[in-house]
Formats: C-alpha cells, sequence, structure tokens
C-alpha cells in the first residue's frame, strides 16, 4: 500500500472511530462524497468497527420522538391512507425546521429547490410566454404538461392529463440546461401545476423532465427515479 | 425532436449509499459504492439475526412503507438514541441526533443497497456521524465545555461482543492491543471524544495519542484480515 493510500485508510479509519474535529470530520466527508478509494476505506472501517456499539448500552428515547420525526416527514401514517390528495410540499417543511443539526447541508440543498408556487390569477401585468414546451413520456407521445416561459424566466406548468402516482411518491420538476449534464431542480410538482422561476438566459433549447421520486423530493439533489415526462422548450 | 436525455436512469434509482455521507450536494453523477470492500467474514448474517429483518424493513422504506418504518424505529431507537446519548451527553441534543439519523434512515433508505448486507452498521453510522457532527459543534459554540468522566467499559460489556461472529473476532483482536490503546480505542469509538479531548482526559500529549490510535487502528486491520 501506497504511503498515500495508507494516509487515506488511516483518515478513514479516524473518521469512523470519531477522533477528528470538526473541521477535519467536513473534510474527510467533503472528500468522500468525489473519492471512491477514500469512500470504500470508509464502509470497510465502518463495518469492521460496528460491533463496538454493543458497548453503550441502549436509551429509551423520549416518547415525543417518534412524533418528532414523523411530522418532519409529512403527514402521519394514519391520516396518509385517508387522505385521496398527494402532500403539497409546503407540509414537508416540517422536514426542513425539524432537522437542526444538518443545517448549513440542508440551506445548501434547499438553496436549489425553488417552490412551486400556486399559479396566480392572470391579470394584465401578466408577461406573454416566450417559450413553451410540451412534457410527455415519449417524443412525440401524448402531452402530459405544458410548460410556458415568460420574458422573466419564470415558468407556469399546466397539467394536461391526470397523473396518478403512488402515496409514497412525488413528481419533481427538473431542468437542464443546454449542453449540461446535471438537471437542476425546480420543485416538487402538485396536481394543480405551478410557478417555478427557470435559471435565467438559458432558456431556449433547455429540456424540462419530470421524474419520479420518493415523497418529499429527490433527497440528492439530482433525479433518483425513472423520469416520466419530459421536451424542450422552444421560442415562441 | 430527440431528446438529449434519456427518458428513464434505471442505474440512478438504487444507487447505494452509506451512512457516513452527508445530504450530498447536487450531483448528477450518482457513484457507486466501490465492490472493494471485504464482506466476507465481516458483513455476513451468522450470530447477527437482525441483520436480515434490518435489511428487509430498509427495503420497505425504501418503498414508502410508513409502517415498516416504525416497526424499524421501534426496533432500533433505542439503540441509535443510546449511542447518541453517549456521544453527545445531553438529553436535547442526542434527541436532535436521533431525529436527524431517522430523518436520514427514511430518505436514504432508496439508496440503501441490500447486497451489501450491513444494515445494523449503516444505522450505526449514521447516527453516530449526527452526534458526534453535533458534539463537535458544541465544542466550536461552549469552548469551556467539559465532559463528563466516563467510566471504563466493563468485562460484562466487553464480552458482549463475542455474541456476534465479527464482534467475537473485533473482541480477540482488541485483546492482542496493550490495554492504554484499547482503552484510548473503546471510549474513542463510544463516547466520540477527539484526539484532543482523549489527550486532556488521559494526561497524555496529543501526538502520543494520535500515533497510538493509528498503531492501534493498523494493528485491528492486520489482525482482523482474512
Amino acid at each position: 500500500m501506497s504511503g498515500v493510500a495508507e494516509e487515506d485508510d488511516l483518515r478513514a479509519a479516524e473518521y469512523v472511530l470519531g477522533t477528528l474535529d470538526e473541521s477535519e470530520r467536513a473534510t474527510v466527508a467533503r472528500r468522500a462524497e468525489t473519492d471512491d478509494v477514500l469512500n470504500s476505506a470508509i464502509a470497510a472501517w465502518e463495518i469492521r468497527l460496528s460491533p463496538l456499539a454493543v458497548l453503550v448500552s441502549p436509551v429509551t428515547p423520549p416518547p415525543e420522538l417518534w412524533r418528532r420525526i414523523e411530522q418532519s416527514l409529512g403527514a402521519p401514517v394514519v391520516a396518509e391512507a385517508r387522505r385521496p390528495a398527494r402532500r403539497s410540499f409546503w407540509e414537508s417543511l416540517g422536514f426542513w425546521r425539524g432537522v437542526s443539526g444538518a443545517g448549513f447541508a440542508l440551506a445548501a440543498a434547499l438553496a436549489v429547490l425553488v417552490l412551486l408556487r400556486p399559479v396566480p390569477p392572470t391579470g394584465p401585468s401578466a408577461n406573454l410566454p416566450s417559450a413553451s414546451a410540451v412534457l410527455a413520456a415519449s417524443p412525440g407521445g401524448p402531452p402530459a404538461y405544458l410548460a410556458e416561459a415568460d420574458t422573466n424566466g419564470r415558468l407556469t406548468l399546466h397539467p394536461l392529463t391526470h397523473v396518478a402516482v403512488a402515496s409514497d411518491r412525488d413528481l419533481e420538476l427538473w431542468a437542464l440546461p443546454v449542453g449540461g449534464t446535471k438537471p437542476q431542480s425546480l420543485g416538487v410538482l402538485r396536481a394543480a401545476g405551478g410557478v417555478a422561476t427557470l435559471p435565467q438566459a438559458t432558456q431556449a433549447g433547455m429540456q424540462l423532465m419530470v421524474s419520479l421520486e420518493p415523497r418529499g423530493g429527490s433527497p440528492t439533489g439530482a433525479p433518483t427515479g425513472p423520469v416520466l415526462f419530459a421536451g424542450r422548450l422552444a421560442r415562441l | 425532436m430527440a431528446l438529449a436525455y434519456p427518458l428513464t436512469m434505471p442505474a440512478l434509482a438504487r444507487t447505494p449509499i452509506r451512512g457516513n455521507m452527508p445530504l450530498r450536494r447536487p450531483s448528477y453523477s450518482a457513484r457507486r459504492l466501490r465492490e472493494s470492500v471485504t464482506l466476507g467474514s465481516l458483513g455476513n448474517d451468522t450470530g447477527n439475526s437482525g441483520e436480515s429483518t434490518l435489511r428487509a424493513l430498509l427495503e420497505r422504506c425504501a418503498q414508502g412503507d410508513r409502517q415498516a418504518f416504525r416497526t424499524l424505529y421501534d426496533m432500533q431507537a433505542p439503540r441509535m438514541h443510546g449511542l447518541a446519548m453517549r456521544i453527545t451527553r445531553d438529553t436535547a441534543l442526542a434527541a436532535d441526533a436521533t431525529h436527524d439519523a431517522f430523518i436520514q434512515v427514511w430518505r436514504q433508505s432508496v439508496r440503501f443497497d441490500p447486497e451489501r448486507g450491513a444494515a445494523g452498521a449503516w444505522l450505526t453510522s449514521i447516527v453516530r456521524y449526527r452526534a458526534l457532527d453535533i458534539a463537535r459543534r458544541r465544542i466550536r459554540e461552549k469552548p469551556g465545555y467539559e465532559p463528563p468522566e466516563q467510566e471504563d467499559e466493563s468485562p460484562d460489556a466487553l464480552s458482549q461482543m463475542i455474541s456476534s461472529t465479527e464482534g467475537a473476532a473485533l473482541h480477540r483482536c482488541l485483546d492482542q492491543l496493550e490495554p492504554d490503546r484499547r482503552k484510548l480505542i473503546l471510549r474513542a469509538y463510544a463516547d466520540g471524544l477527539s484526539h484532543s479531548e482523549l489527550s486532556e482526559s488521559m494526561g497524555t500529549p496529543l501526538g502520543t495519542i494520535k500515533s497510538w490510535i493509528r498503531r492501534a487502528l493498523i494493528a485491528l486491520k492486520e489482525c482482523l484480515s482474512p
């Protein structure tokens, strides 16, 4: 094992053991996101050292903790079964408030989420659409959504059919700029469609996608489920 | 009109993810865990009857089954909360850590790879890392904070490790370490003490602590390798 590899392996071991200070921990965690070798070393150490966990006596958590977790995740199980409509994204905001410790990581994740607001009433000040896209399951297939972007980069999504989604899933809207490889989340869809803000200046030719995600949207910031509908914005 | 983007991305649907991963920054290049992790003698099911149940529950969580999540909570919350309590030594902070850990478990269960077969270790890592992050932040925010003295591990607690094959192997390897080094490893893991906290609490210079721990870790790895 080379010196560098051995150093990384020991760093991984210290990370798992828990002896690193705050900034050292953050550095290792950040590096492991892109360094597969370091990542594997951490996984191996997690397995090696995990039997030590039996040394720690179990402690019954406070009785209200389960309720707090449920609140953070959205509707409780019982209420969920009775609800015909899918939960709106706003309800999952409890999650963002509830996760106290993960603050900065979540702030970063939240920064790319543009929440879909209800379509405002169309008034005289409303901008005319400057580009539009039809989102379909296959190019030229039956349209599922009509997307209209105005000159301010506002995107309005109109559902054209009813898209049924299992109660434990949500649909999420993504934008992929021309030549881009990283779709950007525009938010979790509501049955009634909504308004999202597009990354400016990259409108024409931009691809829009709707993917199937766990409830509340992709946990990673990138699509994790199949892309169900897609279409490309064209200037009007 | 041809789409530059494929309509389905099955490769992204079940990417293994591990406990050490924080909520990841948006990155479209989903990375797969290397297969090189040695699981042969470490991650299997023998002597660890809870492992297959945990895997099944995580798989159901990944499908959005809240009932399975509740069962998983009932099964694992005391163990995970115990780890959080020990590291944070604070009821409210431990509750935060356990809360955050379960949210992460639910959201990332879709990425847990059952083939990897180390569900218990995955859950342990998630809550320990959360608790460690919270404990470290407290050190920054309250520099004068002194952790209470902890008792050494009782021989009874250590002997519990023997109940699983992996634990027995680790126990045997720990036994080969010098008592001081063994104590360091146990306190570091269980109490989540940093290098400098260990140095202070044991009255040993920081550099010595660091090198003792590294040597102990190298010895453990060697002893555990088949």
